[in-house]
């Protein structure tokens, strides 16, 4: 469904993505770690079409979309979250989604409708009728991803979207992913959070200074010793073990 | 129909009012004081649909206001022509004009969207002043007044309906603007572009189809200003003081509501009736007063009921309903 092929992205001297190639197949969940200023987040802007790669192609569905710009992205069926919330603040949560479920209806009541339905899949009909920004950050997490997941994208991008979740709001937000990707949605899902990213992912890239250093089963990642160095450190492994 | 209707109440008496008002009253002052608000306040509403709703804040949209001015009075006083068709031509060149200021609009952002947009005005302000040979530089146009509907040339009972159609028919743009798929889409761009554009919303194309209605809006009133008032003054139509006049009244009433241009209009439009009649005996020092206004309201406003005064009528509305509920 995604291919990257040695996509690289520099701002002046620095190079954020070094050359990275990735195959993300229809019904993945691929996650992808790595210490902060690993370059996770850019290649989300990359994929995405915030950012124009200085090399290498993007491919959705063997289409080069590298340049696209992100609404373009979106209709052809892939959207992301984005770490730092942007709720639409001074609208409804509904609206936030409705808005959203515009991306494929024409009609003001059928994205209406649809919001609703995406609403209660994400356990925020209590709030629905709040301005976005009254809401707590654990709810405008799940707000990011209601509003991602009423485009109906194929394969949604999830930028660390437990960061800052009390235990309740993480496993909360653990199921929902479990749950859309059960029912077919592809998902590349960047996270700190490993614990969490060992029971969801299916294949795991690690990120270090901008290039791919480990993929693999999340078993075989946390074997790997650069990824250890890297990354997650002696007391990780031990406490896995 | 009731929930159509529900929270328009306010809009729905402020038009009814403004309709008897000339069935009630003949006198001249009174008319003219209303036609004032009435395209005052849809001159605000224009801005509006670019300011308030898809949060491009202009403070030159005197430019479109002059072109639509300047493109009827030069129609008729040079070459004879019906007014409405200096209206059609005056919005085809504000069309122009307002895809490049749109086009701006996707390069600058904030302040210096609003600066560009000031040096547009006043650049058409230096055309027109000078360029004495076809504008009659700064001595400005007199619109000949020929009677009839055709030529725009009416009583003021007749000019109280014509702005009242006007308004009627750019508040109902604005709803519009509040419940349509392209309306909420843009509200989405106002409130976080990058957001936007992630959920498909064509926010470059959005902010300039929304800049350009305005202009193209603008301009319609600007040829009946000019055919109302009966004379183009260069200095006057492109100056800076009007376009901070629009964003003014539509700031005071409520930015982003589809009363507020008028609620703004209203306030301002009487203050300036009553200073004018007030200080119009007295010498210089208080020709400037009505700026004065102008800053103080402003202040005001933001500072205390930064929603406006359409959102000041909306709290009061909630507070009665909790109230008698």
């Amino acid at each position: 469904m995604l291919t990257l092929e040695r996509v690289s992205k520099h701002f002046g001297g620095l190079t954020a993505v070094r050359e990275v190639s990735l195959e993300v197949r229809a019904g993945d969940l691929l996650g992808i770690i790595g210490p902060n200023g690993a370059g996770k987040t850019t290649l989300f802007n990359v994929i995405a079409g915030y950012y124009r790669p200085d090399g290498g192609r993007v491919l959705l569905d063997g289409r080069d979309v590298a340049g696209q710009p992100p609404h373009a992205i979106c209709r052809l069926g892939l959207t992301r979250t984005f770490q730092i919330v942007k709720p639409f603040g001074n609208l409804s949560v509904g609206d936030n989604v409705m808005i959203g479920a515009l991306n494929r209806l024409r009609s003001v009541r059928a994205a209406r409708v649809e919001a609703e339905r995406v609403i209660e899949t994400c356990g925020l009909t209590a709030q629905a009728g709040a301005p976005a920004k009254t809401l707590p950050v654990g709810l405008r997490k799940r707000l990011e991803v209601a509003r991602a997941l009423a485009t109906r994208p194929r394969l949604l991008l999830l930028d660390e979207v437990m960061a800052g979740l009390n235990p309740a709001e993480l496993a909360g937000i653990i199921e929902l992913i479990r749950r859309l990707h059960a029912d077919g949605l592809t998902l590349i899902v960047i996270e700190h959070i490993m614990a969490a990213m060992m029971r969801l992912a299916q294949r795991i890239v690690v990120l270090h200074h901008g290039e791919t250093i480990a993929e693999g089963t999340p078993a075989e990642i946390t074997r790997d010793r650069r990824v250890v160095d890297a990354y997650l450190g002696e007391e990780f492994v031990l406490a896995q073990a | 129909m009731a929930a159509a209707l529900r929270g328009r109440a306010g809009a729905l008496a402020f038009f009814a009012v403004a309709a008897a008002v000339p069935l009630a009253v003949r006198d001249q002052f009174f008319l003219d004081t209303l036609i004032l608000i009435l395209l005052w306040g849809a001159l605000s509403a224009a801005w509006n649909v670019a300011g308030g709703y898809a949060g491009q804040v202009s403070l030159g949209h005197s430019a479109f206001f002059g072109i639509g001015a300047y493109s009827a009075a030069l129609l008729s006083a040079r070459y004879g022509q019906s007014p409405w068709i200096g209206m059609l031509i005056g919005m085809v060149l504000s069309v122009g004009a307002g895809l490049i200021i749109g086009y701006l609009s996707n390069r600058l952002r904030g302040p210096y969207f609003a600066l560009s947009t000031i040096a547009f005005s006043q650049v058409l302000l230096i055309v027109a002043s000078r360029w004495r040979g076809f504008t009659a530089g700064s001595e400005g146009i007199p619109v000949p007044f020929r009677p009839g509907f055709a030529t725009l040339g009416l009583g003021h009972v007749a000019w109280a309906y014509l702005a009242l159609a006007l308004a009627a028919l750019f508040y109902g743009i604005q709803v519009y603007l509040e419940r349509s798929r392209v309306g909420y889409q843009l509200a989405g761009v106002r409130e976080d572009e990058d957001a936007a554009e992630a959920l498909g919303i064509p926010s470059r194309r959005l902010k300039v189809i929304a800049v350009t209605a305005s202009a193209a809006l603008t301009s319609v009133c600007g040829t009946l200003w000019a055919q109302y008032v009966g004379f183009v003054d260069p200095f006057y139509v492109f100056s800076v003081d009007l376009s901070i006049r629009f964003a003014l009244n539509a700031i005071i009433g409520g930015l982003g509501t589809a009363l507020g241009p008028w609620l703004g209009s209203i306030l301002i439009t009487a203050l300036e009736t009553y200073l004018r009649a007030t200080f119009s005996g007295m010498k210089t020092g208080f020709a400037g007063i009505y700026l004065v206004i102008y800053g103080v309201a402003l202040i005001l406003v933001v500072r205390f009921v930064p929603e406006g005064l359409a959102g000041v009528a909306a709290r009061l509305r909630a507070r009665w309903t909790r109230a008698h509920a």
